[in-house]
């Protein structure tokens, strides 16, 4: 009994490894920002402001408030 | 540029092998690049030849040890020193790594009859509803994810070794071989962190299906997978072993 309860189990898991792995994975898997980044590439540090503009890191400059007036 | 040379040279896997093929996937023609079926055909191939090693071993329990070392050795060339020829060392790895399980599962089931087919069991019941957990979206691997896997697997490969280090000495550390309440924890932790390295490698094929990598990374993809089930059958084993002891 033991050993045709797990026989199935086994079958039965591989089958579903078998079908399921060929199938692409959900949107909410695939499209996440907090993916792992396998490639090692650091990802552009941009994020959005509430109201649309773009906050670019790492891209400050010195403002010399005398050259300006 | 970070202030860390090793990270501008590497990027941020210290995994050259994994770096170098993300970033030149683009260059590869369609027909030469990953696909999911085309890993998971490799993985059937790699699980095939795992059994018909493991009948072997079934067969002629002597064949565990240099099955055990020679499967070792390959996993090591494959992981260290050519990922692009997995191909040709991944189903020798598969088929000496089967010899070894085959014969342990032998000395198992001369103590505990019946303790092989749960342990088969349960490593393919785990293996099919972490993929579903995967695909689903259930489970969602992140960085931290990543690192704090990383990190339980780094750890408990140490304790291993100072306690294999040890073993020379006439010594060991107990617990991780005791059937008490400490060793069934730790066996159940293992366990757990053998688990949860599946879904690390479900992400790796996935993403590099994604992103096209070489086809040569189907066999790596596939090797990898069979190298945490090799290790998370093994815990299962151990884990079955010592609640039946008790």
């Amino acid at each position: 009994m033991n050993a045709v309860f797990f026989g199935i189990l086994t079958i039965l898991s591989l089958f579903i490894f078998m079908n399921l792995s060929k199938i692409k994975a959900s949107k909410k898997q695939m499209d996440r920002d907090d993916r792992i980044n396998w490639s090692g590439k650091r990802r552009p540090n941009v994020r959005q402001n509430r109201d649309g503009s773009k906050i670019i890191e790492g891209s400050a400059e010195e403002v010399d408030d005398d050259a300006q007036k | 540029m970070s202030k860390h040379s090793a990270l501008n040279t590497f990027g941020r896997s210290g995994n050259p092998a994994f770096t170098r093929n993300f970033e030149n996937a683009e260059t590869f023609s369609q027909t030469e690049r990953m696909t999911l079926d085309g890993a998971v055909n490799k993985t059937a191939i790699l699980l095939a030849l795992c059994f018909a090693g493991a009948f072997a071993g079934w067969n002629v329990p002597a064949l565990a040890m240099p099955g055990l070392i020679i499967g070792t050795i390959l996993a090591f060339v494959t992981i260290f020193r050519s990922p692009a020829k997995a191909g040709s060392t991944a189903p020798f790895y598969a088929a000496f790594e089967g010899m070894a399980l085959g014969g342990i599962t032998v000395f198992a089931e001369m103590q505990y009859p019946g303790i092989g087919i749960q342990a088969i069991g349960l490593t393919f019941g785990i293996l099919a509803s972490l993929l579903f957990c995967y695909k689903s979206g259930i489970i969602k691997p992140t960085e931290n994810f990543r690192l704090m896997i990383f990190s339980a697997t780094m750890g408990i490969a140490l304790l291993y070794l100072v306690s294999f280090i040890m073993s020379f000495f006439g010594s060991g550390i107990g617990f991780i071989h005791s059937n008490g309440f400490f060793g069934i924890g730790f066996s159940i932790f293992v366990v757990g962190i053998a688990a949860l390295n599946l879904v690390l490698d479900f992400d790796f094929i996935e993403e590099g299906a994604d992103k096209g990598l070489p086809k040569y990374m189907e066999w790596y993809g596939a090797f990898s997978l069979m190298v945490t089930l090799v290790w998370l059958y093994i815990e299962i084993l151990r884990l079955l072993m010592k609640l039946r002891s008790r």
